[in-house]
C-alpha cells in the first residue's frame, strides 16, 4: 500500500530512518481525507437517533445512548465550520476516548485502517485548508496520490471551548 | 520509600482494622474527656493503641511504632491513674493519634514518607514521667519504656522537664531527622489525615444481604432464560402471536419485579449510616470551642439514619462549614450567654432523619441567631444588593444572602471565618446533591439550618414532559403540582408571563424557550404546567403533554457536558432515547432571575 516514501523535511528525516509503524483510521469529510490513532478509537457506529441538548455550542450535535452509557456527540462537519450535509448511508459516528472521556464525531465516512511509519509524518503546512483550527493538526501524511490530515482530538478543544460546554 | 510488604492481603487487613481502630478512637477520646473516670472506656482506648502498635511492630512500620508505643505508654498512665486527665494531656494524645492517622495514611497511599514525628513524642514524653504520685511506679514506666525503647531518660533526670526530650533527641533522631530535613515532606494538616482514613473504597456487607442478593440474581437469570426460550418459539414457529404475548406479558411482571426486589437490594447496600460524618464533629466540635473559648455541648441524635454513600460522601464538607458558622456567629461567648440570660453553656444540635425520599439533617444553636438588619446592611455595604431590593426582601430573602459568594458580616477575616467563602460551599454542594437548605431562625433564640438530601442520587422518580416533541424528565421530588390550563389565562407582568393559581401568582417559564426547542406542534390554546418549588420558590413549567411517571437512572452526561444551564443530567427511556433531565434548581432561580432582571 505505502511504497511511495515521500523525501521528508531534513531535521525529522534524521531522528528515524523509518520510525515506528503506528495505524490510523481514516475518515472522510467534505472531501478531504483525515486520519486518527486506531488507539484512540474505540468502535464505529452508525447514526442512532441523537438527543439534542440545549444551550451547548453549535457543533454539539446532541448525546446518545451508547449500551447504557451517554455520550456526547460532535458534528465535525460544523465543528470545521464546513458546509452541512445531510446524513446518508456512510455518515458514520466515530466514538473515541478523549482525555479519558469517551466522545462520538460524526463524520461523512469511514474508509480503512491504514499503517504508516512515523517517520511519514510531515509538519502540517503553514497555511491549512478549509480553516480547520491549526492546533489539533498533527500533521500531514503525504503518500503517492493521497493526501490524508493527522488530527489530534486532545487538542480538539481548547481551554476556553471547555469551559464554554458548561457555561454557555 | 515503597512499601515492601511480602504479604499484600496481610497489609490490607492491617488498613482495614487499623482505619476502623482509629475512627472509633477518636470518638472514645472525646468521650474520655467528658467521663475521664470510666474504666471500661479508658480500656477500650488502650486496647485500642495498643492493637495498632502491635500490628504495625509486627508488619515493620517503624515510625507507627514508635509514636504508638509512646502514646500508649501516656494512656497505660492514665489507666493506672498516675496521670489525671486535663484537656492539655488530651491535646496531646489526639494530636499523636492525628499523627498515627497521617503515618496509616501514608501506608495506605503505598508510600512512606519520613514525616518529623519526634516532635509528637517529644511532648508525649514530658507525660511520662510529669508528676508523679507514686515515685516508685513513674521509675518503673520510665524503665519499662526504655527497656523496649532503649531511648528513654533515666529515671534520674526526671525532675527537670526539658532533659526528657533532650535525651530522647539523639537515638530517635538518627534516623528520621537528617533526611526529613533533606526532604521536608510537608506535614498534612491533621484533619486532613482523618479524612484520607475515611474514605470508601471498600464496604462491608452483611452476609444475609448478599445471599438475599445472590438469591434474586437468580431468579433473575430463570427470567432471562424464560425470555430466551420464549424467543425461540416465537422465531422457531413452535407458539404463535397470541400465546407469545400473553407469555411475554407475564414474564414482563415477573422481570420488573425481581429487578425492583435487586434496585432495593443493591440500595440497602450502598446505604451507610450518617454516623460515618457525624463522627468526626464532637473532635472538631472540641477544637473549635478551645479556640474560640466558647463553652459548647454538641448533641448528636439520628446517627443511625442510613443514607446513601454518594450522598455520605459530599455532605461532610458543607456540614463542616455549618458547624463552624454555627459555632463563629451563632453561638456566643459564655459571658456573652449570662449577660443575656442563657445558660452558660451553648447547645448545638446535630440531628439526623428520613422523611419519606428525603433526609434530614439540622443544625441547630441557641446562640444569637440571624441578625437580619445587619445582614442586610452587610450585603449592600458589599455590593451585593441595592437598597431597593433589600426593602422588597421578605424575612427569608434576607436569610438567603447569607449564602451569596462573599458575604460576611465579620469586617477582618480571621482563620476560622470572614472570607465569605463557606456558606456559598455549603449552597453549591448542597445544589448539586439536588438538596434544599431551610433557615429557621430568631434574634436572640438561635437558628437551624435545615437541609434536605435526597436519600441516594442514583435512581430518581420523575415525571417525564414533552415538549414540543421533545422529552424531558422533571424529578418528582421538587414537583408540586401539575394543570391542565388554557394559554389566555396567562397575565404578563412586566414582559413576564404569570398565571394566578388560587391566591398566588406563579411566575411561568416555557421550557421550549429555555431549550430553544423548535416548534413542532400547532398553537393550542390549552397547555400543562408544571409547578416545580425549591425552597419557598415556585415556579411554573410551560409543557406541551405530560407522559408520565417513571423511575429513572440518573446518567451523567460526562465532564463535557457537565454544567449545562437547567439540565442536571440524563437519563434512558424505555425505547433506548436519551431524556435529559430538568434541573428544578436551576430553573427556579434562573426564572426568578429573569424576572428580576427585568
Amino acid at each position: 500500500m505505502s511504497n511511495a516514501l515521500v523525501p521528508m523535511k531534513a531535521d525529522e528525516a534524521r531522528a528515524g530512518e523509518h520510525g515506528e509503524l503506528i495505524q490510523l483510521v481514516s475518515f472522510s469529510l467534505d472531501n478531504e481525507e483525515y486520519g486518527v490513532d486506531v488507539l484512540k478509537v474505540r468502535e464505529i457506529i452508525r447514526m442512532p437517533s441523537i438527543t439534542r441538548v440545549p444551550n451547548t455550542p453549535h457543533y454539539v450535535e446532541g448525546v446518545i445512548n451508547l449500551r447504557g452509557k451517554v455520550i456526547p456527540i460532535i458534528n465535525m462537519r460544523r465543528r470545521f465550520g464546513l458546509l452541512e450535509l445531510d446524513y446518508d448511508k456512510q455518515t458514520r459516528i466515530m466514538v473515541m476516548d478523549v482525555e479519558g472521556e469517551l466522545m462520538g464525531f460524526i463524520v461523512d465516512a469511514v474508509s480503512e485502517v491504514i499503517r504508516i511509519s512515523s517517520s511519514e509524518i510531515q509538519p502540517s503546512p503553514a497555511v491549512v485548508t478549509s480553516g480547520i483550527d491549526q492546533e489539533c493538526i498533527a500533521g500531514v501524511i503525504n503518500q503517492a496520490e493521497r493526501l490524508l490530515v493527522l488530527l489530534d482530538l486532545q487538542k480538539m478543544f481548547s481551554q476556553d471551548e471547555r469551559r464554554l460546554f458548561g457555561n454557555l | 520509600m515503597p512499601i515492601d510488604c511480602e504479604d499484600q492481603e496481610l497489609l490490607e487487613g492491617f488498613l482495614a482494622e487499623t482505619t476502623e481502630l482509629l475512627e472509633k478512637l477518636d470518638d472514645d477520646l472525646i468521650a474520655l474527656e467528658k467521663a475521664s473516670d470510666d474504666p471500661e472506656l479508658m480500656n477500650r482506648i488502650f486496647r485500642s493503641i495498643h492493637t495498632v502498635k502491635g500490628a504495625s511492630s509486627f508488619l515493620g512500620f517503624d515510625l507507627l511504632v514508635r509514636v504508638t508505643h509512646k502514646t500508649e505508654d501516656v494512656l497505660n498512665r492514665l489507666r493506672k491513674g498516675e496521670l489525671q486527665l486535663t484537656s492539655e494531656i488530651m491535646d496531646v494524645v489526639l494530636e499523636a493519634t492525628d499523627l498515627v492517622k497521617t503515618l496509616v495514611a501514608d501506608i495506605k497511599g503505598g508510600e512512606i514518607v519520613d514525616r518529623e514525628i519526634d516532635e509528637t513524642i517529644n511532648k508525649l514524653i514530658p507525660l511520662l514521667t510529669e508528676q508523679p504520685q507514686v515515685a516508685t511506679q513513674a521509675a518503673a514506666t520510665g524503665e519499662a519504656s526504655s527497656g523496649t525503647e532503649t531511648a528513654a531518660p533515666p529515671p534520674e533526670q526526671k525532675p527537670a522537664q526539658e532533659t526528657p526530650p533532650a535525651a530522647a533527641m539523639p537515638p530517635a533522631a538518627p534516623r528520621p531527622a537528617p533526611e526529613a530535613a533533606k526532604k521536608p515532606a510537608p506535614p498534612k494538616g491533621p484533619e486532613k489525615g482523618g479524612d484520607d482514613l475515611s474514605d470508601n473504597s471498600t464496604v462491608r456487607v452483611d452476609v444475609k444481604r448478599l445471599d438475599d442478593l445472590m438469591n434474586q440474581v437468580g431468579e433473575l437469570v430463570l427470567e432471562r432464560n424464560r425470555m430466551i426460550q420464549l424467543n425461540q418459539d416465537l422465531q422457531g414457529g413452535t407458539s404463535d402471536q397470541i400465546l407469545f404475548s400473553e407469555e411475554f406479558g407475564k414474564l414482563a411482571k415477573r422481570m420488573s419485579f425481581v429487578t425492583s426486589e435487586l434496585q432495593m437490594q443493591v440500595l440497602k447496600m450502598r446505604m451507610i449510616p450518617v454516623e460515618k460524618v457525624f463522627k468526626k464533629f464532637p473532635r472538631i466540635v472540641r477544637s473549635l470551642a478551645r479556640d474560640l473559648g466558647k463553652e459548647v455541648d454538641l448533641q448528636i441524635f439520628g446517627e443511625e439514619t442510613e443514607l446513601d454513600r454518594s450522598v455520605v460522601d459530599e455532605i461532610g464538607d458543607p456540614l463542616i462549614h455549618l458547624i463552624r458558622n454555627a459555632m463563629d456567629h451563632g453561638l456566643e461567648t459564655p459571658e456573652d450567654r449570662l449577660n443575656s440570660g442563657k445558660s452558660r453553656t451553648g447547645t448545638l444540635i446535630l440531628a439526623a432523619v428520613h422523611e419519606g425520599n428525603s433526609i434530614i439533617i439540622s443544625i441547630k444553636d441557641d446562640g444569637r441567631g440571624i441578625d437580619t438588619d445587619r445582614v442586610g446592611r452587610k450585603a449592600i455595604e458589599k455590593g451585593l444588593i441595592t437598597e431597593d431590593q433589600l426593602a422588597a426582601m421578605s424575612q427569608r430573602e434576607m436569610f438567603d444572602l447569607i449564602f451569596l459568594p462573599g458575604f460576611s458580616t465579620k469586617d477582618q477575616a480571621s482563620d476560622l471565618s470572614g472570607r465569605g467563602v463557606g456558606m456559598d460551599v455549603v449552597k453549591t454542594n448542597i445544589k448539586k446533591l439536588n438538596g434544599l437548605i431551610e433557615i429557621k431562625s430568631e434574634k436572640g433564640m438561635g437558628s437551624e439550618f435545615i437541609l434536605r438530601l435526597p436519600l441516594t442520587l442514583a435512581i430518581i422518580q420523575s415525571l417525564l414532559v414533552e415538549v414540543e416533541g421533545e422529552i424531558y424528565s422533571i424529578p418528582l421530588a421538587s414537583v408540586l403540582e401539575t394543570l391542565r390550563v388554557d394559554q389566555r389565562e396567562f397575565h404578563v407582568i412586566g414582559g413576564q408571563e404569570v398565571l394566578k393559581l388560587r391566591d398566588m401568582v406563579l411566575p411561568l417559564v416555557r421550557l421550549e424557550q429555555v431549550f430553544n426547542v423548535r416548534r413542532c406542534h400547532e398553537q393550542d390554546n390549552f397547555c400543562y404546567i408544571v409547578v416545580i418549588g425549591s425552597a419557598d420558590k415556585r415556579v411554573g413549567l410551560v409543557v406541551t403533554r405530560l407522559v408520565g411517571q417513571q423511575e429513572v437512572a440518573i446518567k451523567s452526561l460526562g465532564k463535557y457536558l457537565a454544567n449545562v444551564t437547567g439540565i442536571a443530567g440524563s437519563t434512558i427511556l424505555g425505547d433506548g432515547r436519551v431524556a435529559l433531565i430538568v434541573d428544578p434548581v436551576g430553573m427556579v432561580d434562573g426564572g426568578e432571575g429573569t424576572s428580576g432582571a427585568r
